[in-house]
């Protein structure tokens, strides 16, 4: 069975196609970007070759029939695509699993706008666009929120009127759902251990950053929130804030609400407070070469994360396991350091010349004698999705 | 259909303000002006506010590059036949408007759908040069555009159901904004009911009632508005509120519509608002007022 993973963003495409018989591999991996305009870039990645073109794309159906004229190229000996992933980021709480997508699914995924203006319009643009050139062909929608539905009520609710929960659903849903899957089962396979009895502190630290706590496989806690500003701080959002702050700028600086909201998510986070990038090769860089705004963008960020796996640790009375995945916490072997430094409370010890190894493999970076194991698990979301949609397509022949 | 291209004619502070909002949505943007200096200015123009607004956090530097690539200028009008819909934002004179839409008429194939952003004049006389009559709408963008949800859809005595729908569609789909639908009538509802208020405001203050400062605090901190009514005037233009009045006095023939004294010694002085940094306040070049 070939399963196409895609994730339709608002002016692109991204997405893999996966052979899932035997060997589960990789055939080809295509993106489109800039949708919308007539210098579309389209890139088609197979094993043998690489293309790179410029053209005329103007909607996300447009897109996706460019993508599968492209891996028809790919598919031999009649072989065709026999379902297809979606990566949908919002599913509220509606969704506490991936689906079949049928249209009643895409009219509860469209009730989420409100939760995902940027994301979920896309994801059905997706869904439809498939729908539009392979409408037989069965869809599958698997939620990066779903991960975090077994966050319990405590940790899920803010302290603000309920009214507000129960009319709005404003509460903490959490995101990268599908990558902290990924890597607590790797962990819990890697540890020899069954996932009920592991307890995972999972830091998926990329432009965006989160934390969450998984015991016993389930997800307690998570730093993101209704909408992914909350929590760590990140390339260009702010994470955690005192909320009066956000009237106090408004009436003083004259910003409306989606001002300040683009103020929070794209100017804050390393790249505001470095005052040159959010990418965190560029701050360990200066930060190397003495740069003051970079030292304090760098600790930062390391102070905030260290907060919140002390406090996971603690909510899960105890931690067997901290695993960094994603960019930064794949190869930023500074960023470990500074992390797993100083934490002797929790019985830590880094393996330093472990985190410097530069692979691009899964690997323990702590030594034998700490009483928690650190790892660096490369995150495989698309896999996730190719799974997810394998067992739920399979499960409906 | 979705609607991909839009055509501007006329890039003064209204036509620039529309086809910045339309580039952040994301549609190709054709635009025009009289000279090819005009509109490299009007670029330039375009390019400062989107700078401004990197300054105020509301768009990152790629964002507004991504807008930016979004505008084109064209050299002639023949290139706006491609586009769904072409709106015209040249100046509020009458014998202009009707020469620009025989053109366009002539020049656009009849599917294109030609809108003014006239606020006083009349949308059935534009109609009435231009080829195939029943294309021919109204859309009435309020300044600042980017951040008033809402347009006025004029329809002109020739004007047909499927043009509307497919305008209100447009406002409402495409711009997210809210479609007030609108009969023809010298000033629409916005214009009509704004002047009257502005011309008000003047009779108060020449009345000697009240300080200008305090006549506009009155209406903003009292009543809700943005602006207070002279404050307003000078945001508008106070040569462009004395001849939407002029225009409704002719067409109503009602005096409440005859613009107060101090508006035409105003305008004679040349003292017309933000435009020109004087008005019944000082703004800088930014168009900020000065306190």
């Amino acid at each position: 069975m070939n399963v196409l993973v895609l994730n339709a963003g608002s002016s692109s495409v991204k997405c893999q196609l996966y052979a899932m018989e035997g060997d589960v591999r990789v055939l080809a991996r295509c993106r489109v970007e800039r949708i919308g305009s007539d210098t579309a870039l389209f890139v088609v990645e197979t094993p043998q070759e690489e293309r790179t073109r410029v053209l005329e794309v103007l909607d996300h159906t447009s897109a996706v029939r460019h993508v599968l004229h492209a891996l028809a190229g790919v598919l031999q000996d009649g072989a065709r695509i026999d379902a297809v992933g979606h990566r949908v980021v919002h599913g509220g709480e509606l969704f506490s699993e991936s689906v079949r997508i049928t249209d009643a699914v895409i009219v509860q995924i469209k009730k989420l706008y409100d939760l995902a203006p940027l994301h979920n319009p896309a994801h059905v643009s997706g869904i439809r666009a498939i729908e539009a050139n392979l409408p037989d062909v069965p869809q599958v929608a698997v939620f990066d929120t779903a991960f975090h539905h077994t966050l319990p009520e405590h940790a899920y609710r803010y302290a603000i009127p309920s009214v507000l929960y129960y009319r709005h659903k404003v509460r903490k849903y959490g995101f990268h759902g599908i990558s902290h899957m990924y890597v607590s089962r790797r962990i819990a396979a890697l540890l020899g251990r069954a996932e009920e009895r592991v307890r995972i502190v999972s830091c998926h630290l990329g432009n965006g950053a989160s934390v969450a706590a998984i015991a016993g496989g389930r997800s307690i806690d998570t730093s993101m929130g209704m909408t992914p500003l909350e929590g760590l701080m990140m390339g260009t959002r702010s994470g955690d804030i005192d909320a009066a702050i956000v009237p106090f700028v408004m009436a003083k600086e004259e910003l409306s609400a989606s001002e300040v909201q683009s103020m929070l998510n794209k100017h804050s986070g390393l790249l505001a407070v470095s005052g040159v990038s959010g990418d965190m090769r560029e701050i360990v860089a200066r930060r190397d070469s003495g740069d003051a705004a970079a030292v304090l963008a760098f600790e930062m960020f390391v102070y905030r994360l260290r907060k919140y796996i002390g406090a996971y640790a603690v909510a899960m009375d105890g931690v067997d396991a901290i695993v960094f995945t994603a960019g930064i916490g794949e190869h930023a072997h500074a960023v470990r350091a500074a992390v797993c430094a100083r934490m002797t409370v929790l019985g830590v010890q880094l393996d330093e010349h472990a985190n410097t190894q530069t692979t691009p493999l899964e690997r323990c970076i702590s030594t034998p004698q700490s009483r928690v194991a650190v790892w660096v698990v490369p995150t495989n979301e698309e896999r996730v999705i190719a799974d997810e949609t394998y067992a739920l397509v399979r499960e409906g022949c | 259909m979705a609607w991909k291209k839009i055509g501007i004619v006329g890039l003064g502070t209204m036509g620039q303000a529309i086809a910045e909002m339309l580039a952040k949505k994301q549609y190709t943007v054709f635009v025009q002006d009289a000279t090819p200096e005009l509109m490299e200015q009007a670029i330039k123009a375009i390019d400062g506010q989107l700078e401004k607004q990197v300054s105020r956090w509301a768009l990152t530097g790629a964002e507004k590059k991504t807008i930016l690539t979004h505008i084109q200028c064209v050299s002639s009008l023949d290139d706006f036949a491609q586009c769904d819909m072409v709106i015209e934002t040249i100046t509020e004179d009458a014998q202009a408007k009707h020469a620009l839409f025989a053109r366009l008429g002539h020049v656009c194939p009849e599917h294109v759908v030609l809108a003014t952003n006239t606020s006083t004049l009349s949308v059935t006389e534009c109609a009435r040069v231009t080829m195939h009559a029943q294309r021919v709408i109204g859309t009435h963008f309020i300044f600042p555009v980017t951040t008033v949800e809402m347009v006025e859809i004029i329809r002109g005595l020739q004007t047909d159901q499927t043009t509307t729908d497919a305008v209100r569609a447009f406002v409402e789909q495409g711009l997210e904004m809210k479609a007030i639908p609108v009969y023809e009538s010298p000033g629409f509802v916005t214009t009509r009911l704004i002047c009257t208020l502005i011309n008000e405001a003047l009779h108060v203050y020449t009345e000697g009632v009240a300080h200008p400062r305090d006549i506009d605090d009155a209406m903003r901190i009292g009543y809700g508005f943005r602006h207070g009514p002279l404050e307003m005037a000078d945001r508008c233009g106070l040569d462009a509120v004395l001849a939407a009045l002029e225009g409704m006095f002719r067409e109503y023939g009602d005096l409440k519509y005859r613009p107060a004294v101090l508006l035409r010694k105003m305008v004679r002085a040349h003292q017309l608002g933000v435009k020109t940094g004087q008005g019944f306040f000082r703004y800088d070049d930014d168009g900020d007022r000065i306190r």
